[in-house]
């Protein structure tokens, strides 16, 4: 337990992704804030986050928006001179900033999470289930605003209809299988969260 | 066996080894191994004092063998060996335990267990160091001639030292002409002197020494030798011109009919004729004709060149000419090659027409190129109103090269000048890191921003044509991260320099091969010590200089030149250079003659005799590395100084419980 506390945010960070000794090599140069798609939204550019985890900054860290911005396209990974996993280290970001219940942006973590419940029950991710349920049970209020309703109908209505919006869910074939492999996957995690 | 008398010495290394390995310890535990007489510990063997010690207990102790465990043979071994030799002891009866690298500085953590690790190596010593055999250093004579292969800057710079110093020198070039990457260049940072005016004298001086035999247009196709005497074969590719009767005056290519893209000397960017001088200042002077787009090659017509020359020097059937050389030493300066950005798909180079490497660049800005000089997009007349220059292109990046190519930063700053000067244009330049480390570098580095050029700290993620905003319309847009402001940038520009890095050339593993001088991780020659010994390889009478060794600039390249033409010159002037005497030995009366050997031998030093039906070594060329000692299935290959009985030694001596008499354990 000692050595835990005693451990830095990049030593956590670093164990907890494959491949993250990279990290210590991050030049700076920022192709990845440079190649990001959502970089404009980001409070701090991938390349910004590594450094501040560097600095030991956790609070900062864990409270930005950034790793709930990451649409995991993998440009940054790709691009990264130094072959540093960001995607991946975006998903143990996430899972610090849940794990420890420290985040400024608690839509995304339940945005996150309505997600991820259709694609372990499915396979898949679904939109329009998860368009309707994330509104539906996390931010009621707003989505009944009539203008919202408008809004967002409308542009369901255009979605749908250049195929790109289908109402009905898909799931993947032996979805068991995955459900067993994500059930497996779930006790290893806890049983390390415990060690 | 004679009595054996092993003197053992401990060094503290200060606290290198001291800090880590109990060194009393370890030389008092010494004392009790077999045949030990003396066993003492010193805070610095290689000093002095200590060399002097291990004099005075040879002499006093009658020492037939002598072991120092201190640090690696790398570093001292050259030292005890002669403290040996001054005291009377064969210098091959002494034997080093590193306890250094492979004791205290590996296992700065554990002190006991380095302290046993450090007795087992001490035992191993002492108990192989009683096998060896007084071996004495080979002499062999030194060939004044020099090769010389590849005619860039570093080249010509070699080429000519040693030419001056009064010995021959054979200088091969791949091209047509000498001059390499420099003659293409237009400005030299960080003085703006103009590359042509600096080079063209040394490119004349090289082409007319008397001491310097120009092969141009050739390349090696065979080593074989050792140092001293090298025998080297040498391809004079046909130019299908007579260099004794051919005056250079031009007529031949003014008259000829066929214009043939440059993507050698113009970088595609300007044409030559089939029949061509690569540039005016080429040395030498004589053309050549180009047989895959000479009409006369493809329909047996034409022959215009023919008909012009007044000396009657055009030979349509000339062939290429083997030449042998006899040589002592040879120098590699076959340079670098530059980075293909095609590789980096996001740059959009090929694609997107107005994206030009530096080479290219280096052309448009020369007065004597394409353009005459004058900075155009690629349409030939259109000046760029902005200019991007994209640093580190290949270069840092573990995609493609992960090593910094050294020049780029200041060539950089160098187009920006140019461009500004010339057409006036707002230049940006995108870095990762500016590196400005020579004399004189970081002032240009100031100028530079002085001048008005714009640094955005940011490795660019995209050059694209795809508009977001009107202004960005028909412009090519930079995507990147501005790192300073910590935002994502896009920066419309007319034009885009990329500074393609350095890289080894596409064959230096294979010429690497030919001539015994190996490739490192990054694809260049490796130096035999990086700080030390950066000009010499593995191979004795083989050295390196220029951009084949790593990525380095002109005034590095006429440095390392000059360099090895000093080591050349050394081994010249005392006329026999001592081999070391570790080498391998065939017993001819038990050979098979399988020759398995043979091929093994990555020196090429055994060759099979077919009179006597066994294979021999030719002790000049072995490196007494062993693997023909374990190719050889009838084990009747030895290897001096790594003799069987040798290496068991050495293994029973590990053996030894190093534990027994151990330290207490606080």
């Amino acid at each position: 337990m000692k050595a835990a506390e005693k451990s830095t945010l990049f030593d956590r960070v670093v164990k907890a992704t494959p491949g993250g000794e990279a990290l210590a090599q991050c030049l700076q140069c920022g192709s990845c804030g440079g190649s990001c798609p959502s970089a404009v939204d980001m409070d701090h550019s991938p390349r910004a986050l590594f450094a501040m985890i560097n600095a030991g900054m956790e609070d900062e860290v864990l409270g930005s928006n950034t790793p709930w911005y990451c649409v995991s396209c993998y440009a940054c990974t790709t691009r990264c001179p130094q072959n540093i996993p960001i995607t991946d280290i975006m998903y143990t970001l996430k899972q610090m900033a849940v794990q420890r219940g420290h985040y400024d942006h608690p839509h995304a973590i339940k945005f996150s999470e309505t997600f991820i419940g259709f694609v372990e029950q499915r396979g898949r991710g679904f939109e329009f289930g998860l368009a309707t349920r994330y509104h539906l049970f996390h931010r009621p209020k707003q989505f009944l605003q009539p203008t919202q309703v408008f809004k967002m109908g409308a542009m369901g209505a255009n979605m749908m209809r250049r195929q790109r919006l289908p109402v009905r869910p898909v799931s993947i074939r032996e979805i068991d299988q995955l459900q067993a492999i994500l059930a497996k996957a779930k006790v290893v995690a806890a049983k390390e969260m415990q060690a | 066996m004679s009595e054996q008398r092993v003197g053992v010495y401990v060094c503290h290394c200060g606290h290198n080894i001291a800090g880590t390995v109990d060194v009393e310890h370890v030389a008092e535990w010494s004392a009790n191994l077999p045949n030990v007489v003396i066993s003492r510990d010193n805070k610095f063997m290689c000093a002095s004092t200590g060399q002097e010690q291990i004099e005075e207990d040879i002499k006093e102790f009658d020492l037939t063998h002598v072991v120092v465990a201190s640090c690696s043979p790398h570093m001292h071994e050259k030292t005890f060996r002669n403290a040996c030799a001054r005291a009377g002891l064969n210098p091959y009866l002494f034997e080093m335990a590193n306890i250094r690298e492979h004791a205290s500085w590996v296992h700065a953590s554990d002190k006991d267990g380095a302290t046993n690790k450090a007795k087992s190596l001490v035992s191993a010593a002492v108990h192989r160091v009683i096998h060896q055999e007084p071996l004495q250093p080979m002499q062999v004579d030194i060939r004044p001639e020099t090769l010389v292969v590849g005619g860039g800057i570093a080249g010509i710079q070699t080429a000519l030292e040693i030419a001056d110093a009064g010995y021959h020198v054979y200088l091969v070039e791949r091209e047509p002409s000498i001059g390499g990457h420099m003659a293409m260049f237009d400005k030299t940072f960080p003085t703006l002197d103009c590359s042509a005016c600096i080079l063209t004298p040394k490119m004349f001086d090289a082409g007319s020494h008397p001491h310097i035999t120009l092969l141009s247009y050739s390349e090696v196709e065979q080593v074989d030798g050792y140092v001293g005497n090298f025998t080297v074969r040498v391809r004079r590719k046909a130019r299908h011109v007579d260099e004794d009767l051919c005056t250079g005056c031009g007529s031949c290519w003014e008259k000829c009919p066929i214009k043939v893209i440059d993507t050698v000397f113009e970088a595609g960017l300007g044409s030559r004729k089939a029949i061509y001088r690569p540039f005016p200042q080429a040395v030498p002077k004589y053309p050549i004709i180009d047989v895959e787009n000479c009409t006369y090659y493809k329909s047996g017509k034409c022959r215009m060149c023919e008909k012009v020359c007044p000396t009657e020097a055009i030979r349509f059937d000339q062939e290429d000419e083997i030449l042998e050389v006899e040589v002592g030493n040879i120098v590699l300066a076959t340079g670098f090659q530059l980075f293909d950005p095609r590789r980096i798909p996001n740059y959009g180079y090929g694609r997107l027409e107005n994206v030009f490497t530096n080479l290219e660049f280096e052309r448009l800005s020369n007065a004597a190129g394409p353009t005459e000089g004058k900075i155009v997009l690629r349409d030939g007349v259109t000046e760029p109103e902005s200019v991007a220059i994209v640093h580190c292109v290949g270069s840092r990046d573990k995609n493609y090269n992960s090593h910094c190519s050294a020049i780029c930063c200041m060539a950089s700053l160098k187009f920006a000048h140019l461009v500004m000067e010339k057409t006036g244009a707002k230049v940006y330049n995108f870095y990762i890191d500016m590196r400005s480390i020579s004399k004189g570098y970081e002032e240009f580095y100031h100028r530079i921003m002085e001048e008005g050029a714009s640094f955005i700290r940011g490795k660019v993620s995209e050059i694209t044509d795809a508009a977001h905003t009107p202004e960005e319309e028909g412009k090519l847009i930079l995507v990147c991260e501005d790192t300073l402001i910590g935002r994502p940038r896009r920066v419309p520009v007319d034009m885009v320099i990329l500074s393609a890095g350095l890289e080894p050339r596409a064959d230096a593993q294979e010429v690497g091969y030919m001539f015994g001088a190996g490739c490192g991780d990054t694809g260049f020659f490796t130096e035999r010590h990086p700080k030390l010994d950066p000009v010499a390889t593995v191979t004795e009478g083989v050295f390196i200089a220029g951009a084949c060794q790593g990525a380095k600039d002109i005034p590095d390249s006429v440095a390392q030149g000059a360099a090895a033409a000093a080591r050349v010159l050394a081994t010249i002037s005392k006329k026999q250079v001592n081999l070391e005497p570790v080498r391998a030995e065939i017993d001819e009366s038990r050979c098979s003659g399988c020759r398995i050997c043979n091929n093994m031998c990555p020196y090429h030093a055994i060759d099979f005799i077919e009179a006597d039906g066994v294979s021999r070594v030719n002790p000049a060329l072995c490196k007494g590395c062993g693997t023909c000692v374990a190719a050889c299935p009838s084990q009747v290959i030895n290897g001096a100084h790594f003799t069987f009985d040798q290496l068991i030694a050495e293994i029973d001596g590990i053996m030894v419980d190093v534990t027994a008499g151990a330290l207490e354990v606080v």
